[in-house]
């Protein structure tokens, strides 16, 4: 049997070394276009381990998802973090448009506990997103592959927190970043994703909040039932006449 | 009426060896202690060429390494019990009969879609609960329970549905089947009515004149020309189950199997009453004292065994144990109702918040409740209070975890990602606080000045600051020492 090269091409997960893999992968957009423009599949993938390389907290490495992790936790999902750094802050999740009331945080009291709350996360499908903070990961390659088959099973979106050190060994993620901040600017690096690798870092101009012009009055949402909408701006209803 | 009869002419025998087969050749023993006969035997006995009703001492000679367990009648009768309330989930109408059960599931054909799927998944239920039953399934429970034990004895009934066919289908069974005196069997042998057919040959007023009015009233009864009402069984309004484990057992491993039966056999019960179980205990018997108690508690009622077994392989996964075990327990004071979860069409949003509390639990169930939980923003302008813990699995609390979505979330100014969780006083440098260098100022102030109330006073003024690597966090000084500048979060 021969198949030539246009036909492997079109089978999903094959994909020429020079250009992204666009076809058929599910991803959730991250709300950065820029970004969204050099991922596989558009947007932060999803089902699969993905890892955000960092040095140093407070990069806005969390915020960066933000968008991601409240799509992926539509439909009562549950956003899992797992071993995180620090608490959590409730106030500033709300503010960045998380669901609160789907949110878990697992303090794990050693490694292999975390390990396996992740992996019983990824794989049970009720998380949407499973974050987990590790370091010294260098030497479980095995243990990596395993959440990348339990994100793949629980269809759930899994990202790994750790150092840039880790850069250094190989891992199944299909998708690595690399963050640093480079004043108003995260610049984001690609080492690794399903297509090339990105050759220039991508500079992501992400004021702060306090570095943004303060913004105008915000407008009440429109469902909001206080608010009196005129009837000539309802939606009017349509009945198909036969 | 439709009556299934289930008949389990080896009960003594799995109730000894429900937890786990064993190997090697086993009988029950009954009959006076001067001399004790089998009453039950295993494959491997059988054999040895050990047969029913011979002396004990006469099947040690045949098989040297026999086990001999005397009958106990008690457990035997719980087991029946036990039975009976696990069959309430097939129908309200279980009576319990000196080897078996019958039980009346005319009205309980559409909900399992006819007699034949029915009884499949009696069979099938059984077997999963470890005992062995014959099944017959007649339109009077006498004629069920000979139907049953004509299977017992190797013989094929087919299953009779209509009072029509009873006379026809019952014909060829022999008349030792019912458990009549043996002194009227022994006259009708000499009469030659051997079989089901001959005797309703018989007149009927001659029948109630030579071998007394209950024969023809049995006979009556089978036949269906005279009403045969039961009592139904009703179960108790708790749950308490033991199972002795065939040899003692070291590791944890080897209790899931016969545990697993238990949870089977709960559920079962939890069905027929329309319950759930929302605490309940396994206790495990190492010997005349000693027990490991693992207190199993829910957030809403459960009852499918199979998740009840999860979380408890977890429990149990975490025990240091003492000593070997030898009998297992499942116990249960409460049942509570059980709202069904409807499942939709599509997997929706119900099912998945579902899901996500059954993991919860699963989780705290390994780590600890105190390590798993949802947070909230609490109604305080102290940072360290402007969250709290929503706690997900822990018992009592119920479903808070689910707490109000957080409609009305007052606005805030700026507030990080990560909060530490007691604020860190960082070094100075000519009056400027240092985190990994320098760091500058971007925002600030924002004076919280609360809790002057209660006791813990705050007065603080936050800033926002950066260091040359870009990480920022939020850093405050008190008024009482304005020099002194603590780091509260990290805007990740």
């Amino acid at each position: 049997m021969k198949a030539t090269v246009a036909e492997l091409v079109q089978l999903p997960g094959v994909w020429r070394g020079g250009e992204l893999e666009l076809a058929r992968l599910p991803s959730i957009p991250t709300g950065h276009p820029a970004l969204d423009a050099e991922l596989p599949g558009g947007g932060w993938p999803m089902a699969t381990l993905s890892e955000v390389l960092h040095d140093g907290v407070g990069l806005g490495e969390v915020t960066l998802l933000a968008n991601a992790l409240a799509r992926a936790a539509e439909g009562e999902r549950l956003i899992t973090w797992i071993h995180p750094p620090h608490l959590p802050y409730a106030p500033a999740l709300a503010q960045a448009g998380l669901p609160l009331s789907q949110c878990v945080v697992v303090r794990p009291a050693d490694r292999e506990d975390a390990l396996w709350a992740a992996e019983q996360s990824l794989k049970s499908g009720a998380c949407g997103a499973v974050m987990l903070w590790m370091e010294h990961f260098a030497e479980e390659y095995a243990w990596l592959r395993r959440l990348q088959m339990a994100a793949n099973a629980g269809r759930a979106m899994a990202v790994l927190f750790r150092s840039t050190a880790a850069e250094r060994h190989s891992s199944p993620a299909h998708l690595r970043i690399v963050v640093s901040r480079i004043g108003r600017a995260l610049e984001i690096r690609i080492p690794k994703r399903r297509g090339p690798p990105l050759e220039q870092p991508l500079r992501l101009d992400l004021p702060r909040a306090w570095e943004r012009k303060p913004a105008p009055v915000q407008p009440v949402p429109a469902n909001d039932p206080a608010v009196f909408v005129p009837a000539a701006k309802r939606p009017a209803l349509h009945i198909a006449a036969r | 009426m439709l009556w299934i009869a289930l008949e389990l002419p080896a009960l003594p025998l799995q109730v000894v060896e429900r937890a786990g087969i064993s190997p090697g050749p086993l009988v029950i023993a009954e009959g006076p202690a001067q001399r004790p006969l089998v009453a039950c035997l295993n494959a491997a006995a059988e054999a040895a060429g050990v047969r029913e009703g011979q002396a004990i001492a006469a099947a040690r000679v045949l098989a040297n390494d026999l086990r001999v367990v005397p009958r106990d009648a008690a457990a035997e009768s719980e087991a029946l019990q036990r039975l009976a309330a696990w069959a309430g989930q097939f129908t309200p109408m279980v009576a319990i009969e000196p080897t078996g059960l019958v039980l009346e599931v005319e009205g309980s054909l559409r909900l399992f879609r006819g007699a034949a799927r029915l009884v499949s998944a009696i069979r099938r239920g059984i077997r999963e609960l470890g005992f062995q039953a014959t099944v017959g399934v007649a339109p009077t429970p006498l004629a069920a329970r000979l139907f049953a034990r004509a299977e017992a004895q190797g013989r094929a009934v087919r299953a009779c549905v209509a009072l029509a066919d009873l006379r026809e289908r019952a014909g060829d069974l022999p008349l030792f089947l019912l458990d009549w005196p043996a002194k009227t069997l022994a006259r009708l042998t000499d009469l030659g009515v051997l079989r089901w057919r001959d005797v309703l040959g018989l007149p009927a007023e001659g029948v109630a004149r030579r071998f007394g009015p209950e024969i023809a009233l049995a006979i009556a009864r089978l036949m269906g020309t005279v009403a045969d009402p039961r009592e139904p069984y009703t179960p108790p309004p708790r749950f308490h189950a033991r199972l002795e484990l065939p040899a003692e057992a070291d590791g944890v491993e080897s209790l899931l199997f016969p545990l697993r039966r238990l949870l089977v056999e709960f559920e079962g019960a939890l069905r027929g009453r329309g319950a759930g179980v929302q605490s309940l205990a396994i206790v495990l018997e190492h010997n005349r004292r000693q027990r490991t108690r693992v207190p199993l508690d829910f957030a809403s009622p459960e009852r499918e065994a199979e998740f009840i077994l999860a979380i408890a392989r977890e429990r149990l996964g975490r025990l240091q144990l003492r000593a070997a075990t030898r009998a297992l327990i499942v116990h249960a004071d409460a049942l509570l109702p059980y709202v069904p979860r409807t499942k939709p069409w599509l997997p929706g949003a119900q099912e998945q918040a579902l899901e996500g509390e059954r993991l919860v639990e699963r989780l705290a169930a390994r780590l600890g409740h105190d390590r798993v939980f949802g947070i909230a923003v609490g109604n305080d302008h102290r940072p360290e209070r402007n969250w709290i813990p929503a706690f997900a699995g822990k018992p009592g609390t119920g479903s808070t975890f689910r707490h109000a979505k957080s409609g009305a979330c007052p606005r805030f100014s700026l507030r990080p990602a990560w909060l530490l969780h007691r604020p860190q006083k960082l070094i100075t440098q000519e009056g400027r606080p240092m985190l990994q260098g320098v760091l500058e100022l971007r925002a600030g102030p924002e004076r919280i000045e609360a809790g002057w109330w209660d006791g813990d006073e705050v007065q603080r003024d936050y800033f926002v600051a950066t260091n040359a690597r870009g990480e920022a966090c939020w850093i405050y000084r008190e008024h009482r020492d304005p020099a002194a500048w603590y780091l509260h979060g990290l805007f990740a």
